[in-house]
């Protein structure tokens, strides 16, 4: 039965085949998102609303044009790069919970772009580099407490969260923050905006930014070694361990790869959210709260895979885009909040695992497609063969 | 600095130490079992809202059971997804955090005001008059809580049992014990004193329950957790510690001249717990088999 | 508590009828195993790794359910199902690894499978009757101490103080004495005839046959899943022991039939081996320590020399993986030298010593030898991946030449999969292992550590494996093999050492042994001694 003879059919079928059992994962998640939104529709009745209208305005509000499109595009950018934050880690066999913090981190930073003059585009590289280096810092603190006391990542993260909020909003408060207007920090020159993509929208090239780095991770991940030892590692630290991969390495190199991510999350937002283009301080800088947390979510439903958190991203930003026109929508339009509640239905129900097994008549129908796919494959095979 | 307003202070970090040393004890009951939830934050925001409906509705003994309702229910979920089901306890827990944020902030505006709704005053539970000023007498329940805890756990069989099905289940089970079942009653435990703990926020404390209430005291609680080493006694100490920066920040920031920013007390405890978790990992020492399901061979 | 079986008129305690078990992955780990125990009886288990002994054993205590096949009381069937519900009937169970919790005292462990939870926990009265139970039955341990910080032979009496408090009828004990010294090992089986006097019976799983000799009544032999051999031990010589180990029924049965086409064939053409060539792999004095802290390798000594296949045998648990992962740079060893080429390979990265050649092909599939969610093609360069074979500028990873090199791979080794990208676990034990060996050989090694190469594969695989290794060896390349399967060794290795309790108990070609031989050297007696 060798699967050396291919034909153009059989190709294809295969191909087919090996894309319905690699989209499994992508079902699962699919399957999630139906769940979440259920219940939403669920709790949404319960409080007499319509779900159908809700639902109708926040598509309208996510996709419903150009302009909406762009919106959720741009609440999607920062969700990329955070949702990378904790996947790359995740891959590394680490729990890195302090997206949070390391992209306040990174905000902060790239403010600092404000205190010096530099040509457009030299000045936003520099905002790039401030930031990620903002981020990468923050989180290799942790790294190496866990490296060398074994401190659990979980824990330091979470802390060192805090503790940058807390940082952050000093800084934003009373470093530098602008005279004129004490609520916020410095706004960044225009040398140093990223460009507005759609006009009138605020979706920008930070856009491009977040693309190109989930972009560099998948091909970091899947096509160089040092990318593939990180994988071994966090699949199975003994036989990376005997396939010679040293796996301190691969967990340093990975937090500071999230941290950087996290870190490019908050220039973003300072960069690249029109009109202020700066940090506001008030009430725990609310530009930039929860973009950790949504982040994991983000990445949970994407799989952990980078092209998955692109999808999953576009998703996440449409719900919450979305939400904005479906707060004002309808004859009793439903507040805001209801779309984290549908995040969070949907990463509970995400944490089941094998979630398709739940559902016998699913997964007896995928078993039964891919079934019948082989034995095409291999009966095409057989016709050519003489 | 008078000797009123080390009193006043002292007062609040009492009150500020409840939900910390009641949720913190609860976890440690739940992690000496084996089991990590890093959802109490959303406990905590459910069970203050819920429990503030049910002190409206019934007083303020209804509505503090609402919120042990609420915190137990919740954990129920979340253990039969990690025992039974074998499911990452992580993502449970992250998803009962975002499930709370959006459906409290949801709630409230539901009630009428966006962001925020008051406890009637008529709903509060009592403050009792002490020397030091108005009192919640739900600071004498934190305060014997965690002893009571301490000894169940190290003085009662059922304690042993518990300890066993985290450190080492084989044993357990091989001593007969239902690793899965008793995860679970540890975990619905632990979610039932934080449901205590956060209706205590709104119903005994705050009075009020905002969107955003918890502040992160579920993540402080977990701090509080590791800090002690899994021990109640020390996570009540963990807990006054952290009630006392957080009432020490909110002082300082009414100071007229700061000598140093409020920002920065905040972060103390923070620091505290890392430098602690990072020095003293020698001693403190998990369950061996925390956050990881149980299969018989 | 327990129910007090009266023997009945035919005196058994308990029977094992006919019990059959299959694991979740096809491995048929029993096969109508019959088994009496009697009262007043030690009974010994005996046999190889993967004999089945202590599956059949779990199975009476409890932890495990049948396949097929019953346990029957004088009572009438039984069915145990939880350990709990076996201890309640009156049998304990002393593990080879201790279901002990560390942090807890010997005390606290007792009591945590005593009764009833919510009482407040009577730690001084059951300490006082722990020190009752330790007077009676002269077994001491320090009662405060937690579990974790005694020494591993006092661990171990904690195990059997614990059963032992629950007044259990039947004690089964999983090679009890691989972790005491000869000492302990004496006060051990003391206590068991003492047991046994009270009128207990008793169950001593063990590969050793000295100790089959020196306490039991009874020897019962099991060999891959079956009995073949149940017989007085006054009755039983070691020779006759040794052979019923390790494969030769004393009858004549049709099995003869089928163990003939097993079989494989001991005169392979040997090359005579050049040895005024520098051996490549020398090792001396190697002493290293085991996971538990007490010495595993105790002194191990040998050379291999290129075009040679070097064999370890004994039965797992004597050091052999200690020994192999201290020559690959899994483990660090306390003392001792061991290089390749002269260059040392003590203590250093496994990557380090794969360049200096070696390939490794590992005992553990699972754990070590793949990243089972990888894919085929991933897994074929785990250890090579930095190769400039498939690895670009910039570190990327020439993945069109590692599809090249898995598919010659799954050509030359004949591994059965759906494509290189099917992820590794979907792929049969034996496919999986084939693909290891591939990815090793593949390396161009010029020496090649196999431990355990065939375990658990179906006869076409490991035939496979076996040939290709013979292969190796005749192309001049020096093999050092370490396998529990005695066959194995002795019909591939040009030399063979007998590894037991962390030394070579002998070193030397396998025309001058003869199974009986092997299977005494594997139990511990020495050539003196069985004269």
């Amino acid at each position: 039965m060798s699967n050396n003879e291919s034909t153009p059919q059989s190709r294809l079928l295969r191909g087919a085949q090996r894309t319905l059992t690699g989209l499994h994962p992508a079902l699962e998640s699919l399957l999630a998102a139906v769940v979440g939104l259920l219940v939403g529709a669920i709790l949404m009745s319960i409080y007499g609303f319509d779900p159908w209208e809700t639902y109708t305005g926040l598509i309208k509000g996510a996709f419903g044009g150009s302009y909406e499109i762009a919106s959720s595009l741009s609440r999607a950018t920062p969700l990329i790069l955070t949702a990378l934050t904790f996947s790359i880690c995740l891959r590394a066999g680490m729990f890195n919970i302090g997206a949070e913090g390391q992209m306040y981190m990174g905000g902060i930073a790239s403010v600092l772009v404000a205190y010096f003059v530099l040509p457009s585009g030299l000045h936003q590289i520099a905002g790039l580099i401030f930031a990620a280096f903002a981020g990468a810092v923050w989180s290799i603190v942790p790294a190496i407490l866990k490296i060398t006391r074994g401190v659990s990542e979980v824990i330091s993260t979470i802390m060192f969260n805090w503790i940058a909020r807390w940082l952050a909003l000093y800084l934003a408060i009373f470093v530098v923050v602008d005279p004129l207007r004490p609520e916020k920090t410095l706004s960044i020159p225009m040398s140093a905006r990223f460009p507005v993509l759609v006009r009138g929208t605020d979706l920008s090239y930070g856009l491009f930014v977040a693309i190109a780095f989930a972009l560099v991770i998948y091909f970091l991940l899947w096509h160089t070694a040092i990318g593939y030892e990180v994988r071994a590692a966090g699949l199975n630290p003994s036989a990376a361990r005997y396939g010679g991969i040293r796996n301190k390495r691969t967990m340093f190199l990975s937090f500071i790869l999230g941290g950087i991510a996290a870190g490019l999350a908050g220039a973003a937002i300072v960069m690249g959210l029109p009109p202020t283009y700066a940090i506001y301080g008030g009430g725990g800088l609310p530009q930039l709260m929860n973009l950790g947390f949504d982040g994991m979510a983000v990445a949970m439903v994407g799989r952990n895979h980078p092209i998955g958190i692109l999808v999953s991203a576009l998703f996440f930003g449409g719900l919450n885009a979305g939400g904005r026109v479906m707060q004002f929508y309808g004859a009793k339009p439903v507040p805001l909040e209801m779309v984290r509640v549908v995040m969070g239905a949907i990463v509970l129900v995400m944490s089941i695992p094998e979630l398709i097994r739940l559902f016998p008549m699913i997964k007896k129908r995928g078993e039964e497609l891919i079934g019948s796919m082989r034995r095409l494959t291999r009966r095409s095979d057989r016709r050519e063969s003489p | 600095m008078s000797f009123n307003d080390i009193l006043s202070l002292l007062r609040i970090a009492l009150h500020a130490m409840v939900p910390l040393a009641l949720t913190a004890a609860g976890e440690i009951v739940g992690e000496t079992a084996g089991l990590f939830n890093i959802g109490l934050e959303g406990i905590l925001l459910l069970s203050a809202f819920g429990g503030a409906l049910g002190a409206e509705i019934g007083g303020p003994a209804v509505g503090l059971l609402v919120g042990m309702g609420i915190g137990g229910t919740v954990s129920l979920l979340f253990a039969v997804i990690n025992t039974y089901w074998k499911g990452t306890q992580m993502v449970t827990g992250i998803g009962i955090n975002l499930f709370a944020m959006g459906f409290v902030a949801f709630g409230l505006i539901q009630l009428g005001a966006p962001g925020f709704h008051d406890v009637p005053r008529a709903m509060e539970l009592t403050k009792l008059r002490t020397p030091m000023g108005l009192m919640s007498p739900m600071i004498l329940v934190a305060l014997i809580l965690p002893v009571i805890i301490y000894w169940f756990l190290k003085r009662t069989r059922a304690g042993l049992m518990l300890t066993a099905a985290g450190e080492m289940p084989e044993a357990a089970d091989v001593a007969g014990i239902n690793i899965n079942r008793i995860r679970i009653l540890a975990a619905v435990f632990g979610g039932v004193l934080a449901g205590l703990g956060g209706a205590y926020m709104s119903i005994a404390w705050l009075g009020v329950v905002t969107k955003d209430l918890s502040a992160g005291r579920g993540f402080i609680s977990l701090a509080c957790v590791v800090f002690s080493g899994l021990n109640p006694l020390l996570a009540l100490l963990g807990a006054f510690i952290f009630g006392f920066f957080q009432a020490l920040a909110e002082w300082v920031k009414t100071l007229p001249a700061k000598p140093i920013p409020g920002e920065f007390v905040s972060m103390l405890p923070y620091i505290i717990t890392l430098l602690v978790v990072s020095g003293a990992i020698g001693r403190v020492r998990f369950p061996k088999a925390l956050g990881v399901p149980y299969r018989r061979e | 508590m327990s129910d007090q079986v009266t023997p009945s008129a035919n005196g058994f305690f308990l029977k094992a009828d006919r019990i059959t078990k299959v694991y979740s992955d096809g491995t048929v780990a029993l096969k109508e195993a019959s088994l009496e125990i009697r009262p007043h009886e030690i009974v010994g288990l005996l046999g190889e790794n993967g004999a089945g002994k202590t599956t059949l054993t779990k199975i009476l205590s409890g932890l495990l359910p049948p396949t097929r096949g019953r346990v029957i009381s004088p009572k009438g069937d039984v069915r145990f199902v939880s350990p709990r519900e076996a201890l309640d009937f009156g049998i304990g169970m002393v593990h080879q690894h201790f279901a002990l919790v560390g942090t807890f005292t010997a005390a606290e462990n007792v009591a945590l499978s005593h009764d009833r939870p919510f009482t407040r926990l009577r730690i001084a009265e059951t300490r006082r009757k722990l020190e009752g139970l330790m007077e009676e039955s002269g077994l001491h341990v320090p009662v405060d101490v937690p579990v974790e910080k005694l020494a591993v032979g006092e661990q171990q009496r904690v195990e059997i103080l614990k059963v032992l408090s629950r007044d259990v009828d039947l004690l089964i004990l999983d090679e009890p004495t691989s972790v005491l010294t000869p000492l302990e090992v004496d006060e051990l089986f003391t206590l068991l005839r003492r047991l046994k006097r009270e009128g207990k019976s008793i169950i001593l799983i063990t590969h050793k046959l000295k100790e089959v000799g020196s306490v039991t009544d009874r020897v019962v032999v099991l060999r891959r899943g079956e009995m073949v051999g149940d017989v007085k031990t006054a009755k039983a010589s070691t020779e006759q022991l040794a052979r019923l180990m390790v494969g030769q029924a004393l009858e004549q049965k049709a099995d003869a039939v089928e163990l003939s086409t097993e079989e494989i064939p001991r005169k392979t053409v040997r090359k005579a081996i050049d040895r005024s060539s520098e051996g490549i792999l020398h090792v001396k004095n190697l002493i290293a320590k085991g996971n538990t802290g007490e010495i595993a390798v105790n002194g191990v000594s040998f050379d291999v020399y290129g075009g040679e296949i070097f064999g370890i045998a004994g039965v797992e648990g004597n050091g052999q993986t200690e020994l192999v992962e201290s020559l690959t740079g899994l483990r660090v060893p306390v003392s001792g030298d061991a290089t390749i080429n002269g260059t040392n390979i003590l203590g250093i990265d496994p990557r380090q010593i794969y360049r200096l050649g070696v390939a490794h092909i590992p005992e553990d599939r699972w754990e070590l030898g793949l990243v089972l969610p990888f894919t085929l093609a991933e897994n074929a360069i785990l250890g090579i991946h930095r190769w400039k074979e498939f690895r670009g500028p910039l570190s990327l990873l020439r993945w069109g030449k590692i599809t090249q090199h898995v598919r010659r791979l799954m050509d030359r080794f004949d591994i059965q999969a759906t494509g290189p990208n099917a992820p590794a676990k979907s792929l049969s034990g034996g496919n999986q292992q084939k693909l290891i060996v591939g990815r090793e050989l593949a390396k161009d090694p010029a020496i090649i550590v196999a431990s355990q190469p065939t375990r658990g594969l179906d006869i076409g695989a490991a035939h496979y494996i076996r040939r290709t290794l013979l292969e190796m060896r005749d192309s001049g390349r020096a093999i050092l093999l370490v396998s529990a399967d005695l066959d194995e060794v002795l019909a591939h290795a040009d030399r063979v050492a007998i590894m037991y309790e962390g030394r070579f108990m002998e070193v030397c070609t396998p025309d001058e042994l003869d199974r009986e031989r092997v299977g005494m050297l594997m139990g511990g007696v020495t050539a003196k001694e069985a004269e």
